[in-house]
């Protein structure tokens, strides 16, 4: 793994990396030139499609593929968003690649938007990134300045405008219907599908919603080819993926690795080890709503789509929480589920009423009052929100967006892996730890 | 089209058709809060869930599509869809949203007015479960007063956002919106734009539970207790279909009653509040004369003879001509009759019209519903049953000096000019067959109690030219009488006529024969939704 060079953290370490100047000076926009100039829309879609880049959002969806499901025919306008909604708790890449290489994105974003051919494209921006905000407006303007936007960028008769636009401080906008409705001045309440938004997103157009981080790979791989992405970790998934470590390590922060290197790697050789050399007691492999793991299941662990899927986790937006022996899990458990319940939209039943029931049951148990029927009332309130994709229960899909599965996901793991610790609470009469 | 399988159902349906319409136009129940047929799909109340071959988790209907399955990939070799709506997977996701659903209701159906026909009620019933599991404390928050007469008791409220998207889409005001997040969302106004549009009330209607409540209706009564009616609105030319809640000859309530062919779902405030307005009023219920500027109770066969004395006599010269005034507020069957009278009674001497039109801009709301600028609800049955009538009769009136009138009056909310007034003043002799004390009533000689608008029965004609069943919601007061048989009495006494009709239903009959639009129709026919006018018949 050593021989790994990080591709889209390069250049994160030199000063003023967030100018186009420099941008420019380290072969940047040399992907939009080749794009504009010597391939049609269709090509760099294949070609994305080729390099099997998946989303790194949280889904993990083909990008190329979901580039394909924009209608051929049609006048209504295309648009390309990108997600910068970066709200998944212990996440924090997306912010990163935009403090430090923000053109990168916004070649990603060109490059991407010419695929479709849309004349519009947004970068939705978390409203708390305030100095973020800044350095896009800077980066657009530059840009722009530099032809890089507007009419005929490049002298190639391809027109784009980039819209920056804050959110207003809201989970559920990172969810990508959320995030379209907000766009378009309403509340952020995810939208039923069908329809999809590649069919009928923003204003009811065609549109691409894209993380920060997938738009920041496409430049590379329209530079250096598909067969080149491929061959970096994993066939089914592969690709530079940046891992965004905190919680109990020693040397928290933003890790870019290829994907598939193992977990074991990542928290005692890049992040220096658990605090205090304890022991490790659990992680988030991939931001709070993926089922949490406990340290033997971290073992031989490969850090990729599959390698994830098959100790019943997700990779999600790859922000690993790690958590050491010191730390109770009913309180870990009582934390998330009330972030989840301050963050709920409110918009379908089981989401609004069982994200606040979960609470006030975890906080009877926390708190001593609470008994073994309690417990079980968890793993049923879990199951009838989304709990774990077992069809037999019927308890799947039971929201519009897959908030009430990531809220379940992760109370349930814990309330499984860790049952001992909510039993000591209702025999004890409350956390100890 | 596709083939759907739903339970042990086969139906076939057009292309692109919800699971959920399917059902409900099979009459297949699918539990569900949000959807209303003419609002947006929104799939947030999660109670629709069914479970669909094929798909690896459940379905909510109301935003499922059915469409045409490649051959390869029909279910059975067959179907295009195969649908479960009562499989254990599906039964246990109802009862699981239900109990969401109720964990912070208040459960207080006792002294809820929703209670009777509140769809959680009737749904937890049919699919939720006996016990509740939640231990914890209920929220709790106070009712607020959204303005238009509506107030929204925030502890039932499911969220369903039907009243959000009723003032987005049909009213296009946009009053109401969704404050605050998660468990502590709510439907709530801007504290200086609160509700205020004619569509207000129907959010009472379409609201599923008790949270949304008319100011007009709370804690007036039980559901169960009252008797329902279905009707026709009066109040405007568009005859809004509604149910007539009362008792005991006393109206409680007024609801929308769905009729695609004229208001859908709707109706307006005006119409919705508008049977207060016959609760106020100086009634008429005896035949009453003007002696010495006083009025007096006289018998019916007095007042008949009075008309005989007055209106009968046969004298020479224009002054002997006698104006009959017909009114578009009442039915085609009064008007009928009253045409017929003048026609065939008075013939040459009858000079024949209405009072100037109650005319008002048209309303038009973004869904489609419409206020007619026609205040009248019976205009086109007017003309169908009495071509060239003069539509303000004044000058006519003037011209010829008219000295005797027979007028059947437009009720309590029409107002006379100062011209009007005067004309009136001059007149010899004034019959007005009216229900309460109105100002034509006041200058009248003779008053012929007849049935207010909640006690008359016949047709009315909309201003499309469908005819509807106007129904009595309450019995006719004192000694009045219906309108169209007081005229056929009438027709007797001054005609020497020996007409017999006991029911509406024989003048409709005649109608029948008589009037070309009226061809075929009968009160089984029109039923409760109407038909439209006879186009064929009436051409030729």
């Amino acid at each position: 793994m050593s021989d790994f060079k990080p591709i889209l953290t390069e250049h994160i370490h030199t000063e003023n990396s967030h100018t186009l100047e420099f941008y420019r000076s380290v072969g940047g926009y040399s992907a939009l030139e080749k794009v504009l100039k010597t391939m049609a829309p269709d090509d760099v879609t294949n070609e994305v499609k080729a390099s099997n880049l998946r989303g790194r959002g949280g889904a993990g969806f083909s990008a190329g593929l979901k580039w394909g499901f924009i209608p051929k025919e049609g006048d209504k306008p295309k648009y390309l968003v990108c997600n910068a909604d970066e709200s998944e708790p212990g996440t924090f890449k997306d912010r990163l690649l935009m403090t430090k290489v923000p053109h990168q994105m916004l070649e990603g974003i060109i490059i991407a938007s010419y695929a479709i051919q849309a004349q519009l494209a947004f970068v939705y921006i978390r409203g708390e990134f305030y100095s973020e905000y800044l350095i896009l407006e800077q980066m657009i303007a530059e840009a722009k300045e530099a032809s890089l936007l507007g009419k005929n960028i490049l002298d190639s008769g391809y027109d784009l405008d980039v819209v920056i636009h804050r959110g207003a401080g809201a989970y559920i906008c990172g969810e990508e219907t959320g995030l379209l409705e907000s766009l378009e001045g309403k509340r952020g309440w995810p939208r039923i599908k069908p329809p999809f938004p590649a069919i009928e997103g923003y204003l009811k157009s065609p549109t691409i919603v894209n993380n920060v981080e997938t738009l920041a790979n496409v430049p590379h791989i329209i530079n250096r080819g598909a067969d080149w992405f491929r061959a970096i970790g994993p066939e089914k998934g592969p690709g530079p993926k940046l891992f965004c470590i905190s919680g109990r390590v020693k040397k928290p922060g933003v890790y870019e690795e290829p994907m598939g290197i193992s977990l074991q790697d990542l928290i005692y050789d890049r992040a220096g080890g658990i605090t205090k050399d304890r022991k490790l007691k659990a992680v988030f492999p991939g931001g709070s709503s993926s089922p949490i793991l406990t340290a033997e299941e971290t073992e031989d662990l490969k850090m990729d789509f599959s390698g994830l899927a098959s100790v019943n986790s997700m990779l999600g937006s790859a922000g690993i929480i790690v958590m050491d022996e010191t730390v109770n899990m009913v309180k870990a458990c009582l934390n998330v589920a009330r972030f989840y319940a301050h963050e709920s939209c409110g918009q379908c039943t089981p989401c609004r009423e069982g994200t606040s029931w979960l609470v006030k049951i975890l906080t009877r148990l926390y708190d001593g009052n609470g008994t073994r029927r309690d417990i079980e009332m968890l793993l049923e309130i879990t199951d009838n929100m989304g709990g774990l994709a077992d069809f037999s229960l019927g308890s799947f899909g039971k929201t519009v967006c897959p908030f009430g599965e990531a809220v379940s996901w992760p109370v349930r793991s814990f309330i499984e892996k860790f049952e001992n610790e909510f039993v000591a609470c209702v025999n004890i009469g409350g956390a100890v730890v | 089209m596709p083939l759907l399988k739903i339970d042990d159902r086969e139906i076939e349906v057009a292309a692109g058709t919800t699971v959920l319409d399917a059902a409900l136009a099979n009459d297949i129940e699918i539990p569900h809060y949000c959807y209303h047929p003419v609002l947006e799909i929104v799939g947030s109340c999660r109670m629709c869930m069914v479970e669909i071959e094929g798909m690896p988790k459940l379905q909510v209907s109301c935003n499922t599509r059915i469409g045409n399955a490649l051959p390869d990939r029909k279910v059975d070799g067959m179907y295009d869809m195969v649908v479960s709506t009562k499989s254990d997977i599906v039964k246990r996701a109802r009862e699981n949203t239900l109990e969401f659903l109720l964990l912070n209701h208040p459960l207080d159906c006792p002294v809820c007015d929703q209670a009777g026909e509140c769809f959680l009620q009737d749904y937890s019933f049919r699919y939720g479960r006996a016990h509740s599991r939640f231990e914890d404390e209920k929220r709790v928050r106070p009712a607020e007063d959204l303005g238009a007469g509506v107030v929204i008791n925030q502890n039932r409220c499911i969220m369903c956002t039907r009243c959000v998207r009723f003032t987005r889409e049909i009213s296009g005001t946009g009053e109401l919106f969704v404050q605050q997040r998660g468990n502590s969302t709510k439907i709530s106004i801007l504290e200086d734009k609160p509700l205020d549009n004619l569509l207000a009330g129907n959010v009472t209607d379409i609201c599923p539970v008790g949270a949304l409540l008319s100011k007009d209706y709370i804690h007036r009564n039980r559901i169960w207790n009252l008797d329902r009616q279905p009707s026709v609105c009066q109040e405007c030319s568009v005859g809004c279909n509604v149910d007539i809640y009362h008792k005991n000859g006393k109206v409680f309530r007024t609801s929308a009653r769905e009729n695609l062919d004229v208001n859908g779902y709707f109706i307006c405030d005006t119409g919705r509040y508008s049977y207060h307005d016959y609760e106020a009023v100086e009634r008429v219920t005896s035949p009453m004369i003007r002696k010495d500027k006083k009025w007096q109770k006289i018998s019916w066969d007095g007042a008949f003879k009075e008309i005989f004395e007055k209106l009968g006599r046969k004298k020479e010269g224009d002054s002997n001509n006698v104006a009959g005034i017909f009114s578009p507020f009442h039915t085609s069957e009064a008007n009928f009759m009253f045409a017929r009278l003048m026609q065939n009674v008075f013939k040459e001497r009858a000079v024949i019209g209405t009072l100037p039109l109650p005319k008002e801009e048209e309303k038009k709301f973004p869904g489609g519903f419409r206020i007619s600028g026609d205040c009248s609800p019976n205009w086109r049955g007017l003309t169908e049953v009495s071509s060239y009538i003069y539509e303000d009769i004044f000058n006519e009136l003037k011209k010829q000096k008219i000295k005797l009138m027979y007028a059947l009056d437009d009720g309590v909310n029409r107002e006379l000019t100062q011209e009007w007034k005067d004309l009136l003043r001059n007149l010899d002799f004034l019959v007005v067959q009216t229900y309460a004390m109105t100002p034509l009533a006041e200058r009248a000689h003779l008053l012929l109690p007849g049935a207010a608008p909640l006690e008359r029965e016949g047709t009315l004609m909309n201003d499309s030219g469908r005819i509807q069943w106007l129904r009595p919601v309450i019995p006719l007061k004192g000694s009045s009488r219906p309108d169209w048989k007081i005229v056929m009495e009438v027709m007797n006494t001054v005609g020497k006529r020996e007409l017999d009709y006991s029911h509406v239903n024989e003048v409709l009959a005649e109608m029948n024969e008589r009037i070309p639009a009226y061809e075929g129709v009968t009160f089984f026919k029109l039923g409760e939704s109407g038909m439209s006018i006879n186009e064929e018949a009436r051409e030729s």
